[in-house]
């Protein structure tokens, strides 16, 4: 490849150059250099860890303990090692829960990120009024999402939305069909109200990405014949592996925690249909006043996450390209 | 979901009792220093009110007639009033009591509430206010007694409702319809208004999963009785008694019929005021929901909003051998005073001065559609312009318990996780996840463990 040759050239001239350099006298001054230039770092860094401390570290640690105790929220809390976890483990609502997320992970790695990735490879290709539908797509993302969620609630209440408005010209699709409502549609219907707000998001990072890539390479695939598809899949797809990997592990977690939306729209009804882990936990802290159990279950979805997060660490050092 | 009262009921409270709902003082007001009688005799001193009330109309209202009217004449004492979302309050409340930055006057959304705070030792017993000022002459005693915890006052209530079936009066004399009075006539009439198209009954919880506790309240107490619930509640029948799982079925059954709402899935769709307006336009044609909904009808019947005007009527008993009428009786919420407050002596007085006055607790009930306090009133207390549907409601409660006929409502005697199970469980029967037997088992289950933690709010005894 001629860049990495470009590259690799320059950088072992500037080996040389350094080698030649490295007097005692040279290298004593860099590293004082370096010395407060770190110290600045830290100087600067300091003020923002301490307040990460103070309210990450600090709620983390005291949850980690609530977790080991009986605490109902209000009053003395009363140790009891790992019953609540152990409670965790024959909890049914938890199992359901869990199988919650796991779907709501399989969705949001799915369809937002297929929208995302393919819009953003037909808006790459766009000159004129890219920004336009740059910003149209992620509009959605920066409304809040009680907005957000109230709009879709309006369109689709078999009462007075699209079902409604469809009825009046005839077409009786929607006429029995309760998105909210129905215990099989209600989870589904919400992850699509919140791919809807999600999917620009992740259309404009892949969108950065790609326009980062070298256009020499789109050239060259060109002249060795290669049309859209296999441009796509052969240097875009390479080209944007990092972006696509972060948001991959983001998107992940983020299914882990994900809260607004369910709680916003269904209240993790109906019956229960869209209790995901962090609606069923505010639940057990704040309506069953279990806030011993509520931690628990908070340490555990973070143990998931940390061992998510590990797992993709990991096969990045082992050179997996993600 | 899950938080501790419905949105229409605490929009119907809030304002009653000024403390209303809740009470005064903001969060950084609380840092700042009171005065207390210091044993001096006259009590004095800033006390801190929360009031959770999201209406700027009735904020105002409250402000005026509930705090510058004591606080005129009262010079010594002085009522700070800080106003908090309806929404948030609960948990404002929950964060800044136990860090002793709290209110004076603590509100709660009920009894099994105010518990909580009880067993955490955050709350003031107020016995001896309440033989101070004599209360037990201004309250009703189920109501007052609704607040003691092993013989000790906590908590005073701030309000009382029932559960009651709404309906369509110019409905009703159109189809020549009648209210019915027992089970038999309850469903000749559901089944009449399904064959016309009508549905029998509005309702639905995506606005508020917790509405269908309100359903399990009126199949509990009209099906298995007042006396069956009080038994239960004091733990000497349990939940799996068929009587209870019958009257699960039974409401399980009326609504696979689409008698509440059309159907299960568009109950789990339908929202408040959509329904409310179908309600008002005949297509449904009647609303069991509680007294709290009578601050909502004059945004629905009569002109502008409709031709249509609306009554009221008891629940009918729906299995024989049962008193009519049941009123499963619910308190709205309590106040009480903080453990932690210097000024609790100012705080009792304006405690009594609120309770003291019933004309002008009637004068809100016609001017707000406040919901009524506890106490002792008649009907020459009400004023000219009042709601007659509303104070004949209230005289008619007031009549049934003084008989010692009522009932127990889950959100006011059910200890919390109970309560949460008695519709969380419900909504997974209705959608057929379990079955009613298991609903009813699983209820046991958990009551008999908070009755064992010594959480079961003070059940008052009727004499039925």
């Amino acid at each position: 490849m001629p860049l990495e040759q470009v590259t690799s050239s320059v950088s072992s001239s500037s080996r040389g150059a350094l080698t030649q350099e490295r007097t005692p006298a040279r290298r004593a001054r860099r590293q004082s250099l370096q010395r407060r230039r770190g110290l600045i770092a830290w100087a600067f860094m300091l003020p923002f860890l301490a307040v990460s401390a103070f309210v990450v570290l600090g709620p983390s640690l005291s949850s980690f303990y609530y977790s080991l105790t009986d605490w109902t929220g209000l009053g003395a809390a009363h140790f009891i090692g790992l019953a609540n976890f152990q409670q965790l483990l024959a909890d049914a609502d938890f199992h359901k829960a869990i199988l919650f997320n796991l779907f709501w992970m399989a969705w949001f790695l799915t369809i937002p990120m297929a929208l995302g990735l393919f819009g953003a490879f037909l808006l790459s290709q766009i000159k004129r009024f890219q920004m336009f539908f740059r910003a149209a797509y992620f509009v959605p993302y920066i409304i809040a999402s009680v907005v957000n969620a109230a709009i879709w609630e309006q369109i689709l209440d078999p009462q007075q939305g699209l079902a409604f408005e469809l009825d009046k010209i005839g077409i009786h699709w929607l006429d029995k069909v309760f998105f909210f409502g129905d215990q099989h549609l209600a989870l589904p219907s919400v992850a699509f109200v919140d791919s809807w707000h999600f999917w620009g998001f992740l259309l404009i990072f892949f969108l950065a990405a790609m326009q980062s890539v070298d256009k020499d390479l789109y050239e060259a695939a060109r002249v060795d014949g290669a049309n859209r598809w296999r441009q796509f899949w052969h240097v875009t797809l390479p080209g944007i592996l990092p972006v696509f990997g972060i948001l991959v592990l983001l998107v992940t977690v983020w299914s882990l925690i994900t809260f607004e939306y369910p709680y916003i729209i269904t209240q993790g009804g109906p019956a229960g249909a869209t209790q995901i882990l962090t609606v069923l936990l505010y639940q057990d802290a704040f309506a069953n006043n279990e806030a011993g159990y509520a931690a628990a279950m908070g340490i555990t979805i973070s143990i998931i996450a940390i061992a998510i997060t590990l797992v993709y660490q990991y096969l990045q050092r082992r050179g997996v390209e993600i | 979901m899950y938080l501790p009262v419905s949105r229409r009921r605490f929009l119907a409270q809030s304002g009653q009792f000024a403390l209303g709902a809740s009470a005064a003082g903001s969060i950084l007001a609380a840092c700042g220093g009171s005065q207390s009688s210091g044993g001096s005799g006259k009590p004095s001193g800033t006390v801190k009110m929360w009031i959770g009330q999201d209406d700027a109309k009735r904020r105002q209202y409250i402000k005026t007639h509930d705090i510058d009217a004591f606080n005129k004449t009262h010079p010594d004492i002085t009522m700070d009033v800080s106003f908090k979302p309806i929404d948030g309050i609960d948990r404002l409340i929950q964060v800044a009591l136990p860090a002793g930055n709290g209110p004076d006057l603590v509100p709660t959304p009920g009894p099994s509430y105010a518990l909580q705070y009880i067993t955490a030792n955050l709350l003031l017993d107020i016995d001896k206010y309440a033989q101070q000022y004599n209360w037990k002459s201004k309250f009703f005693p189920w109501a007052l007694d609704a607040g003691r915890v092993n013989g000790k006052l906590y908590s005073l209530p701030t309000s009382y409702e029932t559960m009651l079936i709404y309906y369509n009066s110019t409905l009703f004399q159109q189809k020549g319809w009648k209210p019915p009075t027992n089970r038999s006539e309850f469903e000749a009439l559901a089944e009449e208004c399904m064959g016309q198209g009508i549905v029998p009954f509005m309702a639905g919880s995506a606005d508020w999963r917790p509405a269908t506790e309100w359903f399990v309240t009126v199949f509990f107490n009209n099906y298995a009785g007042p006396e069956a619930v009080y038994q239960a509640l004091t733990g000497k029948l349990p939940w799996t008694d068929p009587v209870f799982v019958d009257a699960i079925t039974l409401m399980n059954n009326y609504f696979q019929k689409g008698w509440f709402g059309g159907g299960v899935k568009q109950y789990f769709t339908n929202k408040f005021d959509p329904q409310d307006a179908a309600f008002a336009q005949g297509k449904a044609a009647m609303d069991m929901e509680g007294t709290w909904a009578f601050s909502n009808w004059p945004s629905f019947f009569g002109p502008p909003h409709s031709n249509t005007d609306y009554n009221w009527m008891p629940v009918p008993p729906l299995r024989d051998g049962l008193p009519n009428p049941i009123y499963p009786l619910g308190i709205g919420g309590t106040i009480s005073i903080s453990a932690s407050s210097k000024v609790a002596d100012a705080a009792a007085e304006y405690l009594d001065w609120y309770y003291s006055t019933p004309k002008r607790m009637t004068q809100e009930m016609a001017d707000m559609d406040f919901e009524a306090l506890p106490i002792y009133v008649k009907a020459s207390d009400f004023p000219s312009n009042i709601n007659p549907r509303l104070r004949d409601h209230y005289l008619s409660i007031n009549d049934a318990t003084s008989k010692g006929v009522f009932g127990y409502t889950t959100w006011t005697f059910w200890p919390p996780k109970s309560d949460v199970w008695t519709y969380q469980g419900m909504d997974k029967v209705l959608t057929g996840n379990i079955t009613p037997a298991q609903y009813c088992a699983q209820l046991d289950s958990i009551f008999k463990k908070e009755l064992q933690q010594g959480v079961v709010p003070p059940i008052p005894k009727g004499s039925i």
